[in-house]
């Protein structure tokens, strides 16, 4: 599936911001915490230095019991459990809230009426659950205002930047090189933009201009063939009105055929150019059992000559879409080769079903190599009238339609079929 | 009758005017644009065949300026452009028939007998060959006042026959005037021989003359003997 580039880079921003965002978001909860920690120390340790300063001087030993009865987070313990001071975290079960807690913890030594004792002084700190949510949903908040945000600046924004481009791209699928309606770039304050329709614009004239040259020498190559064989077919019409022996009566009939199928050839010639120049682009609907029917007459006049029968099975009314000159010359294409490559008392099937039409021909079962079946100019049997273009222009027309041609030999018979 | 052939190619323009002569046709030539216009000026003619493509000008000019001065000229456009353009053009400026190169000149014949025939309607529009009379209109055909019946495309094959009276005609003349297009794809036209067969039969049990004479290997012909 492809993805618009607006939509790319706005994915791209965004896992960028949301990266950075968590990794900020980890290193801002450290810094908090060892900040939260060093003023938590600094705190328990003011306790320790007012207890030392104001209360131990005056201390006796039996006051211990009584002070650490009244004093839950800051208590006397007998002999040196330390040496110097040591701060710790250290988790406690906390009665009055039925559950653990962190706190931060300072032993230092100190010494009453020459005894060794130790000073405990403990306070709660947040725990650090509460914390990582806090900041987490802090950052959760940040994370979605930042991407609506860009969200909402790139549409916004990138609408109106990439609004050329599109206008560009709407302009050249639109764009048919044989119409002649050349298009009109919107110009735009953008570098890339400009030079991008620039460029279009000199590739268009440019095409264009070749096209129409083609287009010209095709209609040139047609008169300047056309007239010497017009010269030709007058000549031989002329002599055809003279005394003639048998003799010359059999040479002039040969140069008849002979300028038939030169002619014949140079029509096809001129019909393959014609369509490689998209000369047959306009397109109807076709009902193609009309279109085979008007012609079948003409084509079992055709048939009579090898005495072939030919049957239509038209199982469904096919319409199809496309140019209906160039269908026909497709149906009669497939007729004539049906009927060319036929034996004597033979026959043929044509055979319409759901968006398939087949004609199926008795024949030599002597194959043609198949790949080369639709070439121009392959020939199976070199004697034979035929040009050799014949299915080349079958094989074109279906390719520019974007139907599908197949052969097969199958059952003795020859099977071309299109689908639609 | 008398026609112009406005045509650069003169081997052509003789062909024509050759093969018209023996139908009592008068036949004037012109090979450039400007002399055509000078003809036009000056001469009236019953029909005009046009070429399209002339040294010093386009063959449609000529058909603006018949249209222009209000001349009645029936206009036969001959010429190698074959593109429906040209032929919508063609039709659009006044020309009333359009025979693409190469051509046989027994088709242009017939057509422009054809043509003649619808320009001067004022006359009865049949087709009369000795005891032969055909009704182009009605498409019926009576030999001796009796009616004949007949297909559309042997009544077709009947007046290309008639109207190429005493010339030879090809098997692939024929073949072109009675299928057009068709024909140029054919292997062989071997089918005229059953159609001219059955016109012959039709003809010659209705008491006509046997005027189609065969001719070895070449065609056939229309010919009163």
């Amino acid at each position: 599936m492809t993805k618009k580039l607006l939509q790319k880079t706005t994915n791209q921003f965004l896992l960028f911001s949301a990266i950075v965002l968590l990794i900020s978001g980890l290193i801002f909860y450290y810094i908090t915490n060892y900040f939260y920690i060093e003023e938590t120390d600094e705190f328990i340790e003011n306790h320790k230095k007012e207890f030392v300063k104001y209360q131990l001087p005056t201390f006796k030993i039996s006051d211990v019991s009584l002070w650490n009865k009244y004093n839950k987070n800051e208590i006397l313990i007998p002999s040196h459990r330390v040496t110097k001071d040591t701060y710790f975290t250290k988790i406690y079960y906390v009665q009055i809230e039925e559950e653990k807690q962190p706190f931060r913890e300072l032993n230092s030594p100190i010494f009453i009426e020459g005894k060794p004792y130790t000073y405990t002084v403990k306070i709660n700190i947040i725990k650090n659950k509460h914390l990582v949510r806090s900041i987490a949903k802090l950052f959760f908040i940040i994370i979605i205002i930042l991407m609506l945000g860009i969200l909402i600046i790139v549409k916004i924004s990138s609408k109106r930047l990439w609004k050329p481009f599109y206008d560009t791209l709407q302009q050249i699928q639109g764009f048919e090189l044989d119409k002649n309606k050349t298009p009109v770039f919107i110009s735009t304050k953008i570098d890339e933009f400009d030079q991008l329709n620039k460029s279009l614009s000199k590739l268009i004239e440019k095409n264009i201009s070749i096209y129409k040259s083609q287009r010209e020498f095709v209609e040139n190559a047609a008169h300047e063939l056309q007239t010497p064989l017009a010269l030709f077919q007058t000549k031989i019409d002329t002599l055809l009105q003279l005394e003639l022996s048998k003799e010359q009566s059999s040479i002039l009939s040969s140069l008849n055929n002979d300028v038939s199928r030169f002619n014949r050839l140079n029509k096809n010639l001129l019909l393959l150019s014609k369509i490689d120049n998209g000369n047959y682009l306009e397109k109807n609907i076709i009902i193609l059992n009309d279109f085979i029917n008007k012609h079948l007459d003409f084509f079992t006049e055709q048939a009579k000559a090898k005495n072939l029968s030919i049957v239509t099975e038209f199982n469904t009314e096919l319409s199809i879409t496309g140019n209906s000159s160039l269908t026909e010359v497709l149906i009669n294409n497939l007729f004539l080769n049906a009927i060319r490559h036929n034996v004597m008392n033979g026959k043929i099937i044509i055979r319409i079903e759901d968006n398939m039409l087949t004609f199926l021909n008795t024949g030599q079962p002597k194959l043609m190599v198949i790949d080369k079946l639709f070439n121009r100019f392959s020939k199976t049997n070199p004697s034979s009238q035929g040009n050799g273009l014949g299915l080349a222009i079958i094989k074109k027309i279906t390719e520019l339609n974007q139907w599908q041609i197949n052969y097969a030999f199958d059952n003795n018979l020859h099977v071309f079929s299109i689908k639609f | 009758m008398k026609i112009l052939i406005i045509e650069d190619e003169q081997e052509i323009a003789k062909s024509i005017k050759d093969y018209f002569k023996t139908n009592g046709i008068q036949c004037e030539t012109a090979e450039n644009y400007a002399l055509a216009l000078d003809k036009i000026d000056n001469y009236n003619y019953d029909c005009i065949l046009l070429d399209l493509m002339l040294p010093d000008g386009d063959g449609f000019d000529i058909l603006k300026e018949l249209k222009n001065k209000n001349k009645t000229e029936g206009v036969i456009i001959i010429s190698a452009k074959e593109t429906l353009d040209s032929r919508i053009e063609g039709f659009n400026l006044g020309a009333d028939d359009f025979l693409t190169k190469p051509f046989h000149l027994s088709e242009l014949l017939v057509r422009m007998q054809a043509l003649i025939r619808r320009k001067n309607f004022k006359g009865n529009n049949n087709v009369i060959f000795n005891e032969i009379n055909i009704d182009i209109l009605s498409k019926t055909v009576t030999i001796n006042n009796k009616k004949l019946d007949l297909t559309k495309k042997e009544i077709d094959l009947l007046l290309f026959l008639i109207g190429n009276n005493n010339k030879v005609l090809s098997k692939g003349a024929i073949a072109e005037h009675l299928s057009g297009d068709m024909a140029d794809m054919l292997d062989n036209h071997d089918f005229i021989y059953a159609h001219i067969k059955n016109l012959k039969k039709k003809l010659n049990t209705a008491g006509s003359g046997d005027y189609i004479k065969t001719i070895y290997g070449l065609g056939y012909k229309w010919e009163d003997d």
